[in-house]
């Protein structure tokens, strides 16, 4: 019989370390280091200690995530939002709330060549906002779209949460990334939608935009090339197999260094910028992956996942009932903690489990199916209070914004995005096509 | 010493920085040798994987200093700012300590690479060379650790 206790324990201590503001990736190393200690002994983890940092940074699957996380800040400084959102604008602008339609279309199409939701919701709200100010859209309905719009930076592929789950469950990168295309769009759709609904609710709040003719139109199109053809070279080279991620990675790291130099302005000093915010963002997410290293460990040793696995299983709830209390738990948790810390976390607890229950398809497809389920989940706590990362950085942006007014907003987004959690469980298709005729 | 410290973690950042730029071009100089000439860079894959360790560790020390690693918030917000510091600096000292045992069992297992003679499989690069990298940025974020919690004791003596 295994000791429940420890890893019981262990997760309280990991809670009050997190309370108390410690960075999350210290907080798992203490607990995992604590933890395997306690199990093992001081010897077999010093030992480990020897070749720990390396074995886990030395890795040509990892690599692929500083290489988008550098492509992300040279996006960044190329202009290209301001395009795409101008494009979008000459199509919807002159609808009721079509600016924030055109913001929101921005997003997606800027979280096509941007793997994160922060990079794409900052990017996205400077080009954007002052538009929505001219044309006097409210404060909660503009800030609101923003915030939400900024997680289809992570939803629509590429996206680093996605490969952190694919290296997690050992799960293939390239499928992940298919299979996360398609509810992309739906959460695009959904935000859409969502706006329409809104305006028609309060009409004042999304005011009608500029009214543009087809000139003007086609030379705004035009102008997103740049963005249409990155796209195309690193999402479209996975997905017929024409590179592999570090691959696309690396292509796409280049193509928009090149952009950002030739048509963002982007000199000596941006380029320092961008390397020295890549390293920020590189460093915290790796000492989190040391951390979950040793978590895992530590839990593994304990035998916690499949103790865990057997009472869930053996308590013959209905596989659904499981995962949406799973789900349940996500949304919570979400409200929290950093997303990618969450599916570190997370991830080798709940895949045991799920992994074992029967939804009548091949395990693998659950692996896709759930690893999409996650990321969707998992990127609603970037916009749900008390916290949500999102609602932060665009709050930053707005000047004159409360963060009460940010968070209302956002709810109707909200409200679509477990919409779309819903979709997605009922209907696996959405998710398991894609990578199913692409293969 | 507050400048050198900044100017030190700063270059180790954009060293890597610049070395993941330089790992970027391998590759694709690698994907143009395979649609050209049939002929990848040999063993490319193992020196983007080394590479991106090196960048990464390199990388740690800035972060700190930046205090760039995600927390949670909420529940210090309201706190005073007495309490907020104790344990702000309390943080900083136990991840001092961590990166000071990376460090020195980072020593370790040079040593073990280096008499073992471990080497990478397609093209033999010894791995120990590795190492230092990680020995130095670990040193490096132990002090830089330490650093940010006499800014913070400092501040709140203001």
């Amino acid at each position: 019989m295994m000791n429940v206790a420890l890893p019981l324990a262990a997760f309280v201590i990991l809670a009050l370390l997190l309370v108390v503001r410690m960075p999350v990736g210290v907080a798992m190393l203490v607990v995992g280091i604590g933890g395997y200690v306690s199990l093992s002994g001081v010897d077999p983890v010093l030992a480990y200690m020897k070749t720990a940092a390396f074995w886990n940074y030395n890795s040509y699957s990892f690599s692929v995530i500083p290489m988008f996380l550098l492509m992300g800040q040279f996006a960044s400084r190329s202009g290209l939002s301001a395009k795409l959102f101008d494009a979008a604008n000459t199509f919807l602008g002159h609808r009721r709330g079509g600016v924030a339609m055109a913001a929101v279309c921005g997003c997606g199409a800027f979280g096509a060549i941007c793997g994160s939701s922060l990079a794409t919701a900052g990017t996205m709200a400077r080009v954007s906002l002052p538009e929505l100010k001219r044309y006097n859209y409210s404060n909660a309905l503009a800030t609101g779209a923003l915030a939400a719009g900024g997680t289809l930076g992570i939803l629509i592929p590429p996206s680093v949460a996605l490969i952190v789950y694919a290296v997690a469950v050992e799960a293939n990168i390239v499928k992940m990334f298919m299979a996360a295309f398609i509810p992309g769009l739906l959460a695009l759709i959904g935000y859409l939608l969502t706006i329409w609904l809104y305006v028609r609710i309060v009409p004042d709040a999304g005011p009608v935009g500029p009214i543009t003719g087809r000139d003007q139109r086609i030379k705004a199109l035009l102008n997103t090339w740049p963005t249409l053809l990155l796209f195309m070279v690193v999402i479209g080279g996975i997905y017929v197999g024409l590179f592999d991620p570090t691959e696309a990675a690396a292509v796409g790291l280049f193509g928009a260094g090149i952009l950002a130099w030739w048509q963002g302005g982007m000199r000596l000093a941006g380029f320092v910028d961008s390397i020295k915010a890549t390293a920020v963002t590189t460093a915290m997410i790796f000492i989190i992956v040391l951390g979950a290293d040793f978590m895992n460990i530590f839990l593994a040793i304990s035998g916690f996942p499949e103790f865990i696995a057997d009472l869930v299983t053996g308590s013959s709830l209905d596989p659904y009932v499981i995962l949406a209390l799973i789900i349940l738990f996500y949304l919570v948790l979400g409200c929290m903690l950093d997303s990618l810390a969450m599916i570190f976390l997370t991830v080798p607890i709940f895949w045991p489990i799920m992994s074992g229950l029967d939804f009548g398809m091949p395990v693998s497809d659950v692996q896709i199916w759930f690893g999409i389920i996650v990321l969707v989940v998992v990127e609603l706590g970037l916009i749900t209070p008390p916290v949500g990362l999102n609602v932060l950085i665009i709050k930053a942006e707005a000047l004159g914004t409360t963060l009460r007014e940010v968070f209302v907003g956002v709810m109707p987004f909200l409200l679509s995005g477990i919409v779309r959690v819903i979709l997605l469980v009922a209907f696996p298709a959405l998710t398991l096509w894609l990578p199913q005729i692409l293969a | 010493m507050a400048t050198v410290l900044n100017r030190l973690a700063s270059a180790f950042a954009i060293t890597g920085g610049i070395l993941l730029c330089l790992m970027a071009l391998l590759v694709i100089i690698s994907i143009l040798g395979r649609a050209l000439f049939l002929l990848p860079v040999p063993g490319d894959f193992e020196i983007v994987g080394m590479g991106t360790a090196i960048a990464v560790f390199l990388s740690l020390p800035y972060c700190q200093l930046q205090r760039g690693h995600v927390t949670v918030d909420m529940f210090m917000a309201h706190a005073s700012k007495g309490t907020q510091t104790f344990f702000d600096v309390v943080s900083s000292y136990i991840f001092a300590f961590i990166a000071l045992l990376f460090a020195w069992q980072m020593l370790f297992g040079l040593a073990d690479m280096f008499r073992q003679g471990d080497i990478s499989v397609i093209i033999g690069i010894p791995l120990w060379i590795i190492f230092p990298f990680g020995v130095v940025s670990f040193l490096l974020l132990l002090v830089c650790c330490i650093y940010t919690a006499y800014l913070d004791l400092r501040s709140m003596r203001q």
